[in-house]
């Protein structure tokens, strides 16, 4: 064939489907086939089995498409080991309780018996995680704010420091839920009690560490924007809170794993709704299935809320991305 | 020597500075440690002063002291006849370390001191003609991390230049800076005090860059710090640094500073 004569690479070639991705459908296609055939006295195994099929063609058209892709899209092939794992721990899971009764119910669960949850009992799960994040939300934005004032305030005026370090000191290492007894005889609702505990299972770490961020401040800083004729207030504003942000970051991290911890008692010892009570209620019935799933729907909230204030750090401290790894 | 009086305003463009017999002492590990003994001098508004010493004699401390950032022990400075006790805009530090706010783009950076006088309205347009001066006209949007430590030294004069200062104070400014750059900036910060008239501070480590750079040269001694030596340097800009007046200034500036053998 002649040089000159044709464009070498007019007509690109179709392209290879992702290898690790085709496997990934494969495992998936195979755990479905598992599953559908070995006979078992379970419900909502032929649910089950169809909803691995379904993973199995998604995978499969996706690493079809998949070179096809741009860039930033194609990083899900990476994910092709992780998806593989998925399909044989299902498969495993699903032989040594549904298959063989390997082990025993009702302790153990299989998966189409959790699915089988999912199925009867959304709506209640739903109402119940709307319950939770909003309980947590009101919470979490009120000891994060007063956390965050105080904080300011304590690094910021030598008298309210010399007032509230001690009142701290004393009351910040007891765990918030020790509170709960009071809060629960104190408040109206046991709504506003447990906002009130989770607000200052919050409030406390944002409180520490916005005024150890405070009180951290290079002197520089200051001579600099005063030299700049800043005024009090813009001291305050441009550089005390600015500077102080990754640590008060720190603290709304600290603050969200604690109010979490009480949001889930709260809701057991006294609040009749959200995921916690469902674990509870669940426990009453001996509904092993119903608490898995609830469990799991509890990490996937909890997960997401702390990617969600990744994000907002990742917006808010953009400038950092080279000062550090994270 | 330069010294353009504005017409328009009651005040010249450069401070006049007095100094007036300032002693000043930290207590370092429980000892109280003198920096400044008695020091007295005048300058006249537009001057350009070079401030030379041995390291650790008390020249940043003097800065901090007129840039009315702390009172000294003892003794009085005050600006065109009022004392000073707190910091104002009209007199602006360059200090020794850049110092730039790392949460803040270079040009925010730069944009500090309007920001902080509610000026940046009508003068936010000074912003990239101060960056483009100092040669950052391209590096606006990055932060200060990204800058070379040679490149903050100038954003950080960048930001000060902006606020049209009555008196520029420098604490070493150029000490990072590679001998090109450095000459280059000696001669665009020169140009900007003829320009403008402000009175001029000027913390160097360099004789020649004080020789080069200023009206007069003020030597301190060891610390506790005392006037040695207070030079005029006669000589009109455009300076030659090639200029054999300087050669022969420049063995007497090393004399006082204790390095006549070498010379
Ligand atoms: N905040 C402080 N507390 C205690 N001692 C200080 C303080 N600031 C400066 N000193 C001391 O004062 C002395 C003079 O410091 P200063 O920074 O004024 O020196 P300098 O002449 O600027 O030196 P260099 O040329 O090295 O910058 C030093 O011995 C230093 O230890
Ligand atoms: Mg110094």
């Amino acid at each position: 064939m002649s040089d000159s004569a044709l464009p070498r690479y007019a007509f690109a070639a179709p392209q290879r489907p992702w290898p690790g991705v085709l496997l990934a459908a494969a495992v998936w296609a195979a755990a479905g086939a598992l599953i559908r055939i070995w006979p078992d006295e379970a419900d909502f195994t032929r649910l089950l089995s169809t909803i691995v099929f379904g993973i199995a063609v998604a995978l499969s058209l996706l690493a079809a498409a998949g070179p096809y892709l741009p860039e930033r899209a194609a990083k899900v092939r990476f994910a092709a080991p992780w998806a593989i794992a998925l399909a044989v721990a299902l498969a495993a899971w699903e032989v040594i309780t549904a298959k063989t009764g390997y082990l025993p119910r009702p302790f153990f669960v299989p998966p189409q018996e959790l699915l089988g949850v999912f199925v009867d009992d959304w709506a209640k799960l739903f109402e119940c995680v709307a319950h939770s994040v909003l309980l947590l939300a009101s919470g979490y934005a009120l000891g994060s704010t007063l956390g965050f004032l105080t904080g300011l305030a304590l690094g910021w005026s030598k008298a309210v420091g010399y007032w509230g370090h001690p009142i701290l000191r004393l009351i910040g290492p007891l765990p918030a839920t020790a509170w709960l007894p009071i809060a629960f005889f104190m408040f109206p609702t046991s709504w506003s009690a447990a906002v009130f505990l989770i607000a200052l299972a919050s409030g406390l770490p944002v409180a520490i560490l916005t005024w150890s961020g405070v009180s951290s401040v290079g002197g520089a800083y200051y001579d600099i924007a005063r030299t700049l004729g800043g005024s009090p207030r813009f001291l305050v504003l441009k550089v005390t809170i600015p500077a102080a942000m990754p640590n008060v970051f720190v603290g709304l991290f600290m603050g969200l794993s604690a109010s979490f911890a009480v949001l889930v008692v709260a809701e057991m010892m006294g609040v009749k709704a959200g995921l916690g009570w469902y674990l509870q209620w669940a426990q009453g019935w001996a509904a092993y299935g119903n608490m898995y799933a609830a469990l799991g729907v509890m990490a996937v909230m909890c997960s997401s809320l702390v990617t969600l204030l990744f994000q907002v750090r990742g917006r808010l401290l953009a400038w950092q991305k080279g000062l550090l790894r994270w | 020597m330069v010294n353009p009086a504005t017409a328009e305003t009651a005040l010249p463009a450069g401070m006049a500075l007095e100094i007036d017999g300032i002693r000043h002492a930290f207590t370092l590990e429980g000892k109280p440690l003198p920096v400044l003994s008695d020091v007295s001098f005048n300058v006249e508004p537009g001057e350009f002063v070079a401030l030379l010493g041995p390291s650790g004699c008390g020249k940043s401390t003097l800065l901090r002291l007129l840039a009315g950032l702390e009172p000294p022990d003892l003794g009085e400075a005050r600006a065109d006849g009022a004392a000073i006790t707190t910091p104002d805009p009209s007199r602006v530090v360059v200090f020794q370390d850049p110092t730039l706010f790392p949460w803040r783009t270079v040009r925010a950076n730069v944009a500090l001191g309007l920001e902080a006088q509610g000026l940046m309205k009508t003068r936010a347009h000074r912003i990239d003609e101060a960056l483009e001066r100092v040669g950052l006209g391209a590096f606006g949007n990055v932060y200060p991390h990204q800058l070379s430590g040679g490149m903050a030294q100038r954003a950080a004069l960048a930001r000060a230049l902006v606020n049209d200062p009555r008196l520029l104070i420098l604490d070493e400014p150029l000490g990072k800076l590679d001998s090109l750059t450095r000459m280059s900036m000696q001669s665009e910060i020169v140009d900007l005090w003829r320009r403008d008239g402000f009175t001029t501070l000027l913390v160097t480590h360099d004789v020649e860059e004080a020789l080069f750079m200023a009206t007069r040269v003020i030597v301190f001694s060891e610390r506790p710090a005392r006037i040695t030596a207070d030079i005029a340097i006669e000589r009109d800009y455009p300076r030659h640094r090639s200029d054999p007046y300087f050669a022969d200034l420049k063995r007497r500036v090393f004399g006082l500073l204790g390095m006549d053998a070498t010379w």
